[in-house]
């Protein structure tokens, strides 16, 4: 059918830097009326980026940026904007009001006017009816606080919709829903476009959810536009992969020989229901998958949780730990790449962050000039550059601040590291000096379990890989020749 | 010759002795001058420094009055300092007056207790020091001079008035508001006020001790009190502004007149009831005559002339059919600053 | 499903949000109520000693010597839902107090001396609206600022002398009656706890006051305006801080530069007794005026009992301490009044 594209936005040639990091090379993207479009691309690449300046968040540099109206009419930049709603991953909810006032409130422009609590509910139902009735009926009047990150997110799009937005962007939306959420969600997309004519333009790594739901997708790499609205069904998961760019580090990179080690010591056991996985001293393993599976696993680890489905053993370590502090004297350690609420205590100096784990682990008392010199030692070996030790985490790079959390185990005797997205918004050269320092450690005889999202570099660098699927179960684990992007992303799900 | 080597360490040598020379006898000169300054100083201006526990009362800024025309009158210089009710600070205030070159001071002490130190220090810098308004502790002798009121009698001049007032009004219950107990002058009122009551037959059926010295609080306090003792005849107001609440509380419920009321320190608030028969008696705390009686005790001590060391006033009382006489005007003279 | 097929689930829809609507009126108003219930109980406690404490005379005692501290929390309560703080609150009232009667002796009749010094209120509320909202201060930060300044300008307006009003009809201000049988400081109770309450529940603005202390980001995110917002909670709470000093020394008929030292943590007290979070989002009129008489219920029997007036600091601590862990257990999480 040779029927006129019904646009609502288009985008070309967009470029945008941020000093002298240019993040966005000329990026072409549109999106059609009634359509799911998925937006593809690895981390960095400038999905965020274009998204913000499409929304009026952040300015372009250069490019062109079109409105349509549903008749095809050229609309402003003010208008077109106002008919766009974005869903960010964390979402923009006000918790100690009701979901009626967190549906509606935003559209009550006039301080000075009645807020009609029953007009709001009215429109608060319709909207959220649209999304699933039974919710509607029965939670408009309950607080947004109480509401589960799956419902908060109903409450979110039921607002989007509320405005009369014509396009949602979901910035990945499944990320923290079990596949039965996730189901329905993509059943009220699918009748919010087909039938309301809504477009949705969908962010996520997730191939198998992709061809779930959208109908084209756009691949984005290194600030440019790879692959313009394919049809879903026209790509492989290999070319998707390929097109991402990842495959191609992946080559590059190329797989180090699990052979380096023959470590002696006691073996650690991990064990669930009927599952169990034995790990020699010096071993990496890798855990790939959505979050839900791997991160009871790695809470279990750490000591952070207790669970039932996980049992992690050592010949020298109690039935389960009690807390974190002491899985930490046991020789146990814990990387994390959220930085920002798990990692970096960022009132403290670079010295403290450095030495925190060492301090827990001797059980020092006493700080002194020995741990001067050690963390000017320990910086030396990471090849971070700071003015002074002194100096607060902040006045580092994201990447640096991994580091220095690294830096907390480097040297440590530990029998076991666990790593969570480790890598996380690091740069692609200080993420080779991360993998290098890991095989180090692995190569004291430390057992490293690292979950990341980033396929790619679990096959660069571990000897074996756990693979969780989307609702959380473990698939399989992975080895040797069996290590390859396409099995991962079989077993996962996941794309990148 | 005189620039070569040997030469000029010879001649520096010469140099440097007749340089040395020129210094000596430019510090002698210096120090004849300093020392002659000095002397001439002697014959300058004294500088009496008046230490308040706090400038927020009425009350001390009254005494601080005092002070200044006195010291006026007797050609000294005045400086003032504040202690915010903090002993470390009246520490440092008197530091900082020596520092200055203070020739004496005068000071309402943040409490009795907190003088010892403070006296160890100025007898040690030889400044005389009077007390105005409240004493130094007991069994401390290094100072000039205390000009204070005698708390003692004055509440058993008052218990035995406020008694009366009750006895006029056809009841023997009295109620009480009070200064914070925690201070030396209000035990000591108190003490005296007890006393009276049980010789001359009355019954204190309540006391509240104020926290903040406000109006506000005095009336809400009146309030509860009467409210709790409908059968009190008349109040004893130990400091001015219970006086000026209890007076409010009667207005209010029309009882201005029928319970009795006599206050201790006045001002021209508490003065404007009197004369309105709102209060029927004022003990007048001679704040500004402290503040002179002080200041003449330490002149005397800088110029050695005759000390008391204890003047212990008795607050005079005045009530209202005596207020427009020529005595109980020259003693409010001595209360408050005129234009007040 | 049902026989009555006529009826569409749209209406089904409405009739189950309206029931829902109706419910969590009362429901809401949770706390409140055991306030309440906790005043009577202290209330008859005190009876049980002091027989007149249960008389319509020491009602109207409480109520006049709570009417000040009232008023201000109320303004305190509404900084407090968008999640600020405001220590300048006593300093103003005493400050207005000075202000107006250095106005009145230098000839300015009572109106127009209390407009002067309200105006102290709508300067300092500025102030504190803009270094927060503008400046971006921390709330706590730049009140301590204005609460020391408007302390000091209090002594140095008229030396430090506490002041007698010179207008002879002000008194009319706290203790007249615009409403026949019923004293004004009663009757401006009322009417600013029931204007506070409606403005917070049925006026968008006041729906933005709870946004904005909920989640300043998420709420900026949605458009609504948050320094708008923040600034006038601030200028409301010193007005209001204001106005009460001016009740004050009409009552009293002088000004004093400590009057309203004590009265800042009152205030604060009482808007946490009352149910209000001190991280915003939470809180109602009703209940800070609830929580303020209470304190004022504690004053008044400490007194009546004749206990030393210091144990009123104690008491009011216990008293908060139990506000707040009832608060803490109480079943369901407190929202948005």
């Amino acid at each position: 059918m040779a029927m006129a594209r019904q646009i609502v936005v288009s985008v070309s040639g967009l470029t945008k830097a941020y000093g002298a990091t240019s993040v966005l090379k000329g990026v072409d993207f549109s999106v059609d009326r009634g359509e799911v479009h998925a937006l593809l691309g690895g981390n960095g690449a400038g999905k965020s980026t274009m998204i913000r300046i499409i929304t009026g968040s952040a300015a372009k540099d250069a490019g062109e940026i079109v409105f349509h109206g549903p008749s095809g009419e050229l609309r402003t930049e003010a208008e077109g904007r106002r008919k766009i709603a974005v869903v960010h991953q964390e979402l923009a909810l006000l918790p100690h009001l009701t979901v009626a006032e967190n549906i509606a409130l935003p559209y009550f422009a006039n301080g000075a006017a009645l807020f009609n609590g029953k007009r709001a509910a009215r429109q608060a139902y319709k909207a959220l009816a649209m999304i699933d009735r039974e919710f509607a009926a029965t939670s408009l009047q309950r607080l947004v606080g109480d509401l589960s990150l799956h419902e908060g997110q109903m409450v979110e799009i039921a607002r989007a919709l509320a405005s009369g937005a014509e396009l949602i962007l979901l910035d990945e939306p499944t990320a923290n829903l079990t596949a039965q959420e996730t189901e329905r969600l993509f059943s009220v997309l699918r009748r919010l476009t087909r039938e309301g004519g809504l477009s949705v333009v969908f962010v996520s790594h997730r191939m198998k959810e992709i061809r779930q739901i959208a109908n084209v997708c756009t691949i984005i790499r290194d600030g440019r536009t790879v692959v313009d609205r394919a049809a879903t069904g026209s790509l492989t998961d290999a070319d998707i992969i390929e097109k991402m760019g990842q495959a191609a580090a992946a080559h590059a990179a190329g797989r180090t020989a699990p052979t380096r080690r023959a470590v002696n010591g006691e073996a650690l056991t991990i064990r669930e229901s009927d599952f169990s996985l034995e790990l020699k001293p010096g071993t990496i393993l890798g855990v790939a998958g959505a979050p839900a599976g791997p991160s009871t696993l790695i809470a279990t680890l750490v000591g952070a949780a207790r669970s039932k489905r996980w049992t992690v053993s050592h010949a020298s370590w109690p039935g389960s730990f009690s807390s974190p502090r002491q899985a930490a004297r046991l020789g146990f350690g814990f990387i994390t790449g959220d930085r920002s609420h798990k990692g970096i205590l960022h009132s403290l100096p670079i010295i403290d962050n450095v030495l925190a784990s060492r301090r827990v682990v001797r059980g020092s008392i006493l700080t002194g000039a020995h741990e001067r010199t050690e963390c000017v030692d320990l910086m030396q070996a990471l090849k971070v550059k700071a003015a002074s030790i002194w100096n607060l985490p902040n006045t580092l790079s994201g990447g640096t601040q991994q580091k220095l959390l690294l830096a907390r185990w480097l040297g440590l005797p530990s029998r076991l590291l666990v790593l969570e997205e480790p890598t996380r918004g690091v740069d692609i050269g200080t993420k080779r000096e991360i993998y290098q320092l890991i095989r180090q450690m692995a190569a004291s005889g430390t057992v490293i379990v690292w979950w990341s999202t980033e396929n790619a570099e679990l096959l660069e660098v571990c000897d074996r890989v756990m693979a969780f699927d989307t609702e959380g179960h473990c698939a399989g684990v992975i080895e040797n020749e069996d290590l390859s992007e396409d099995r991962l992303a079989e077993l996962t799900g996941m794309a990148a | 010759m005189r620039k070569g080597q040997y030469n000029a360490g010879f001649v520096e040598e010469e140099e440097m002795k007749s340089n040395l020379h020129k210094h000596v006898a430019l510090a002698t000169v210096a120090l004849a001058m300093t020392l002659g300054a000095n002397a001439a100083h002697a014959q300058e201006k004294k500088t009496v420094a008046y230490l308040a526990p706090s400038l927020d009362i009425s009350y001390w800024q009254w005494v601080g009055y005092g002070v200044k025309q006195k010291a006026e009158k007797l050609g000294m210089d005045y400086v003032e300092l504040t202690s915010e009710n903090s002993p470390a600070k009246q520490m440092d205030n008197a530091r900082t007056a020596v520092t200055k070159g203070v020739d004496a001071i005068v000071i309402g002490p943040v409490s009795s207790t907190s003088t010892p130190p403070l006296l160890a220090y100025l007898k040690s810098q030889n400044i005389p020091i009077a007390f105005a308004g409240i004493g130094p502790q007991p069994g401390q002798t290094d100072y000039t001079s205390s000009v204070t009121a005698n708390n003692y009698e004055t509440g058993k001049a008052q218990g035995s008035f406020v008694c009366k007032l009750a006895k006029e009004r056809g009841g023997n219950q009295v109620g009480m508001l009070s200064l914070p107990q925690d201070r030396e002058n209000a035990q000591k009122y108190l003490k005296g006020a007890e006393e009276a009551f049980k010789a001359d037959g009355c019954d204190l059926a309540q006391m509240l001790e104020t926290r903040g010295l406000t109006i506000n609080e005095a009336v809400t306090q009146a309030n509860d009190m009467l409210t709790a003792h409908p059968d009190i005849k008349a109040i004893y107001g130990m400091y001015d502004e219970a006086g000026t609440g209890a007076a409010k509380v009667l207005e209010t419920r029309g009882l201005t007149g029928k319970v009795g009321i006599a206050v201790a320190d006045g001002s021209p608030t508490t003065i404007g009831l009197l004369k309105a028969n709102a209060i029927q008696g004022i003990f007048f705390q001679e704040a500004v005559g402290q503040g002179i009686d002080g200041t003449q005790q330490v002149y005397n001590a800088l110029t050695g002339a005759a000390v008391k060391k204890d003047l212990a006033l008795v607050m005079p009382l005045v009530t209202a059919d005596k207020v427009d006489s020529p005595e109980a005007k020259a003693v409010i003279a001595r209360v408050f600053p005129p234009a007040n | 499903m049902t026989q009555n097929t006529t009826q569409t689930s749209a209406d089904q829809g409405q009739v189950a949000f309206q029931i829902r609507h109706r419910e969590s009126i009362i429901g809401s108003y949770r706390t409140e109520i055991a306030i309440a219930i906790a005043i009577i109980v202290l209330a008859l406690a005190v009876g049980s000693q002091v027989p007149q404490a249960l008389s319509w005379g020491n009602f109207a005692n409480i109520t006049q010597a709570g009417a000040p501290l009232i008023i201000m929390s109320l303004g305190v309560l509404l900084v407090v839902i968008t999640g600020g703080i405001d220590l300048s609150v006593g300093s103003v009232f005493s400050l207005t107090g000075m202000v107006t009667a250095q106005a009145m002796a230098h000839g300015f009749g009572g109106f127009e001396a209390s407009l002067i010094g309200l105006s102290v209120g709508l300067v300092f509320g500025s102030i504190n609206g803009f270094l927060v909202t503008i400046a971006g201060l921390a709330p706590f930060v730049v009140t301590l600022i204005t609460f020391a300044v408007a302390g000091s300008l209090a002594f140095i307006v008229t030396n430090g002398r506490s002041m007698p009003i010179g207008d002879p009809d002000f008194w009319l201000l706290n203790s007249g009656s615009l409403v026949p049988g019923m004293p004004n400081y009663i009757l401006f109770c009322i009417v600013l706890l029931v204007a506070i309450e409606l403005f917070l529940k049925k006026m968008v603005a006041g729906r933005w006051f709870y946004a904005v202390g909920s989640s300043a980001q998420a709420a900026h995110l949605l458009g609504i305006p948050v320094k708008r917002t923040m600034f006038l909670a601030y200028v409301a709470s010193s007005l209001l801080a204001s106005f009460s000093g001016l009740l004050t020394i009409s009552y009293i008929l002088n000004a004093e530069s400590t009057a309203g030292s004590s009265l800042m943590l009152q205030a604060i007290a009482a808007v946490v007794i009352g149910g209000a979070s001190l991280l915003g989002g939470t809180g109602t009129a009703v209940g800070a005026v609830l929580g303020a008489l209470m304190i004022t219920v504690i004053q008044n029997g400490v007194n009546l009992i004749g206990i030393n007036s210091f144990w009123q600091g104690s008491v009011t601590g216990v008293a908060i301490l139990i506000a707040v862990l009832i608060d803490r257990f109480s079943k369901s999480r407190r929202g948005a009044g």
